[in-house]
């Protein structure tokens, strides 16, 4: 099988961001890793690979830092990979992406399968693996949380609201968007980082592919939320703090 | 004039409430764009429709066999004949399930752009702004789109559900669906049989900052105990083995509404507050200030939570 995976390099959650201009974030204060969500669709994929043969190729747009992070999926396994690299594209918008994964996929030729995480946990959109399938002509499938391939048939769960699955069929070549929890992303082992060292990584363009870099949206600004409702915030060391809180659970709120 | 059409969501007959939220948003979009709201309903038969019609004035109902059971492909091209029949400005779907299954190719059939995850519209010189949630909650972001027509999609809670009392009409139209590419075998309940935590008067729930299995484990289970509660989780607690799915709070999991719900380590994805926001009382224990988990609680603490459980098991 000849599987890809589309991975999204992303700010480490837990960074203190600070906004420049109301513009962006500020990079330097931020620590980059993979897309947790794509974490899994590496994973799935190098199953697949290990039980059917073939092979898996990392496609991802994003800046010289991603290098770092598709590096990071050979470690773990995938065999090479293609780096959209270009500024075009980082200042496009989802369907800017999807049209240069598409092309890129394209490029590669004879793919089974086309995985993708679930969302990017930076931008929070869940749309690009969706117009991705659309622009390659092929069926998807969001939200998996079980995937078994018998050939070009496949069968999968799709996660519906309170713990409900949706089991569905449907044909490879196919587009899947992978949720978490499917499966124990592996740590790469230390050979695994070693041979991710020389394997094959394309830089392209999206005048190399013969993509787009037209958006059909427009950022206008970002800013942090402002709650009308802020948790009133109990002060003191931890110590203070608890029996603060325990005394306010009592006697103000009445819950204990 | 032209429509602001919500996309209706069923499942065994009965309509989401996220449909219910955007037919509120619609009325709301509509009015400050000099449109009217409208919305589309896909089934066997004209049954959604009508239902349907209780909360909004028009409804476009699209009837086809191939359509008895959601797929992206038979909505796309239900939605794709209404949007081109019509003279629609604007699409609003559901953040859900089917939602995120589906809006991105209603949006690539009719070559709109696309704006998901919204959570307010404020209309600028006649033309939406959409506020979203990005980076994990921790920051929004305003888009637009550029094209005549726009593609939105609304997480839950985002509006109030509509009150049912009207009597809309009902309109059919015509779409040939043709080549469903996914076929649905059957809908599975993954927690049947398991322990139900949604009846507990207190829940202490522990996520990531928890660290690791172990860890979950000692803090979490004896506070809830001593509380005389339930033990809960967020998605990675689950995601990576510390408890049972049927543990897990949010949006893919249970939806609880007790006295009292500790969140420790958690920091509030939408995802676990669409589980737990409806409880009385929400205390929020974290090492970041920024968490969103704040924004919803009543009362919180900064700080690590593996110094002050201690203190509230000497003190309660």
């Amino acid at each position: 099988m000849k599987i890809v995976v589309c991975l999204k390099q992303v700010p480490d959650m837990e960074s203190n961001f600070k906004i420049i201009d109301g513009s962006k974030i500020d990079e330097s204060q931020v620590a980059f890793k993979i897309n947790d969500f794509d974490n899994y669709a590496v994973e799935a994929a190098l199953q697949l690979k290990e039980k059917n043969g073939g092979e898996v190729i990392i496609v991802s747009a994003g800046p010289d830092r991603a290098a770092k992070d598709i590096r990071q999926a050979f470690a773990m396994g995938a065999d090479w990979g293609i780096q959209i690299n270009d500024p075009a594209v980082q200042a496009g918008d989802n369907f800017v992406i999807a049209q240069n994964l598409q092309k890129a996929i394209e490029g590669i030729g004879g793919v089974d399968l086309v995985l993708t995480g679930v969302q990017a946990e930076d931008d929070q959109a869940a749309i690009t693996g969706v117009m991705l399938a659309d622009l390659l002509g092929l069926p998807h499938c969001t939200n998996v949380v079980k995937l078994e391939v018998n050939g070009a048939n496949m069968v999968v769960n799709r996660e519906l609201e309170g713990g409900l699955n949706e089991v569905l069929e449907l044909s490879a070549p196919a587009v899947l968007s992978i949720q978490s929890g499917i499966n124990e992303p592996r740590y790469p082992t230390l050979p695994g980082i070693m041979k991710a060292k020389k394997k094959q990584l394309d830089a392209k363009k999206a005048a190399d592919l013969g993509a787009g870099t037209e958006s059909k949206t427009e950022f206008v600004k970002m800013f942090f939320p402002v709650s009308e409702t802020k948790a009133e915030i109990i002060q003191g060391d931890p110590a203070t703090a608890a029996k603060t809180l325990i005394e306010k659970l009592k006697n103000e709120a009445k819950v204990i | 004039m032209a429509k602001i059409l919500v996309i209706a969501e069923h499942r065994d007959g009965k309509l989401s409430e996220g449909t219910l939220e955007l037919c509120n948003a619609a009325k709301a979009i509509a009015s400050a764009m000099g449109c009217e709201p409208a919305a589309a309903a896909f089934g066997k038969d004209d049954a959604i429709a009508n239902e349907v019609a209780k909360y909004i004035p028009t409804v476009y109902s699209v009837t086809d066999a191939a359509l008895e059971k959601y797929t992206s492909d038979g909505y796309a091209q239900a939605a794709k004949a209404v949007i081109e029949s019509q003279d629609v400005k604007g699409v609003l779907i559901a953040q859900s399930y089917d939602g995120v299954d589906f809006a991105a190719k209603v949006a690539m059939a009719i070559g709109a752009g696309i704006v998901s995850n919204c959570n307010k519209v404020d209309v600028e010189g006649g033309a939406p702004v959409f506020t979203r949630n990005t980076y994990n909650g921790k920051i929004q972001e305003q888009k637009k789109v550029k094209t005549d027509k726009f593609v939105a999609t609304f997480e839950k809670g985002a509006y109030e559900v509509a009150a049912a009392g009207g009597a809309g009409a009902v309109s059919a139209v015509s779409a040939s669906i043709s080549n469903v590419r996914t076929k649905v075998k059957e809908v599975i309940a993954t927690m049947a049989g398991a322990v139900d935590i949604s009846q507990a008067r207190v829940i202490v729930s522990g996520g990531r900052g928890l660290k690791d299995a172990d860890k979950y484990k000692d803090i979490i289970i004896p506070l809830a105990q001593k509380l005389g509660g339930e033990y809960g989780a967020s998605r990675p607690v689950v995601d990576s083995g510390w408890t049972e799915a049927a543990r897990q709070v949010g949006q893919s999991g249970k939806v609880v509404t007790p006295d009292l719900y500790l969140a420790l380590g958690i920091s509030g994805a939408i995802q676990h507050v669409a589980g737990m926001k409806g409880s009385k009382c929400i205390v929020a224990v974290n090492k970041d200030p920024e968490a969103p988990i704040f924004n919803i609680a009543t009362y919180g603490i900064v700080a690590d939570l593996f110094e002050v459980v201690p203190h509230l098991m000497e003190g309660l």
